[in-house]
């Protein structure tokens, strides 16, 4: 009997819209809160990822995201998602690190690894996605990127939480979304499966 | 197209949906059972922690209130009551002072039951916690 409620619980909640296990989460559920690490948890772990961070860091920023999220979860109103909330969450958890270990430089530097020839001129067929893309560009201007376009900050949010310049931040974005253009092929990207992380 | 930002609305809002795509991870499941592990650690400590300030209030409190002398009010009240129920007129004046007025301290053993059955109703309280939480 109690394993068929459990059951139906486990069910019931598998199936609840995000707004739903976000009131249960508010209520103190944290079965609830659970279903919704589940599933969104790698879309935070991925975008921390994008930022920069390696993987391990990135884990474990995530789940401080996670946590201080369902702390906070009574403020969540559910204008937007959830997943882009917790994004947001973990980004600026992020850029609080890469602040305090001094990593914020705001010249051209160098991309995380040798771009080779320019992407560009790898040819139509070629089937590049984000994530080795993002390596092409340096390290301010990834996250600067994935800033505005995985967090969904706006120009200036983002300057404001890296505590730069808003041109800055504009230039470096910019600068990104070129390189960028000219690393991906704008074909479908491949699914998720084939594109599955592993660790 | 051109965004605000002088770029290509279609390549920014293709960027925006590769980004929102949903990333599959192998050891998904852990990662969700690492975060609720730590989230039910947390809420455990918090539980103790609360329990056992309650612990340490309750005997801070009961130590007050016996070191406040509410046992020896107490037990002039009832005295004073004990003079109203019996003919508090038909008493001589020097009775009714001694009455009122005289109720020496409580005896020691008195205030060690009182302290000793605040701390063990504290006690029980923040056991009855610890366990529902296993």
């Amino acid at each position: 009997m109690a394993q068929t409620l459990a059951f139906m619980a486990l069910a019931a909640r598998a199936s609840a819209h995000d707004m739903d296990l976000a009131a249960l989460s508010v209520a103190g559920d944290r079965n609830a809160f659970g279903e919704l690490v589940r599933r969104h948890g790698g879309g935070v772990r991925a975008l921390l990822r994008r930022m920069g961070a390696d993987p391990s860091t990135a884990d474990d920023l995530a789940q401080d995201a996670f946590l201080a999220a369902f702390e906070q979860i009574a403020e969540f109103r559910g204008e937007g998602a959830f997943a882009g909330w917790v994004g947001r969450i973990a980004a600026r958890l992020y850029i609080r690190r890469w602040r305090r270990e001094a990593r914020m430089t705001w010249g051209h530097e160098a991309p995380e690894e040798d771009a080779g020839a320019g992407l560009g001129e790898a040819g139509a067929n070629a089937k590049i996605d984000l994530d080795e893309a993002l390596k092409r560009l340096s390290a301010v201007e990834r996250l600067c990127v994935s800033l505005c376009y995985g967090a969904g900050l706006s120009h200036a949010e983002a300057a404001a939480a890296l505590n730069a310049p808003l041109g800055t931040v504009k230039s470096h974005v910019k600068r990104g979304l070129d390189k960028l253009k000219g690393a991906l092929v704008a074909e479908p990207s491949p699914s998720p499966q084939e594109r599955a992380y592993h660790g | 197209m051109v965004s605000k930002n002088g770029g290509d609305r279609h390549f920014e809002a293709w960027l925006e949906s590769a980004f929102d795509e949903a990333a599959v991870f192998a050891d998904a499941d852990l990662f969700a059972f690492r975060v609720q592990d730590a989230l039910e650690r947390n809420w455990f400590m918090r539980r103790v922690l609360i329990g056992a300030l309650g612990v340490v209030g309750g005997l801070i409190g009961g130590a007050q209130l016996v070191r406040s002398g509410l046992v020896d009010h107490l037990g002039a009240v009832s005295g004073v009551w004990r003079l109203v129920n019996n003919d508090l007129i038909s008493l001589p004046v020097e009775r009714l002072a001694s009455e009122v007025f005289g109720a020496g301290p409580s005896t020691g053993v008195e205030v060690l039951w009182m302290s000793g059955a605040m701390a063990v109703i504290a006690l029980g309280l923040f056991v009855t916690r610890a366990l529902r939480e296993f």
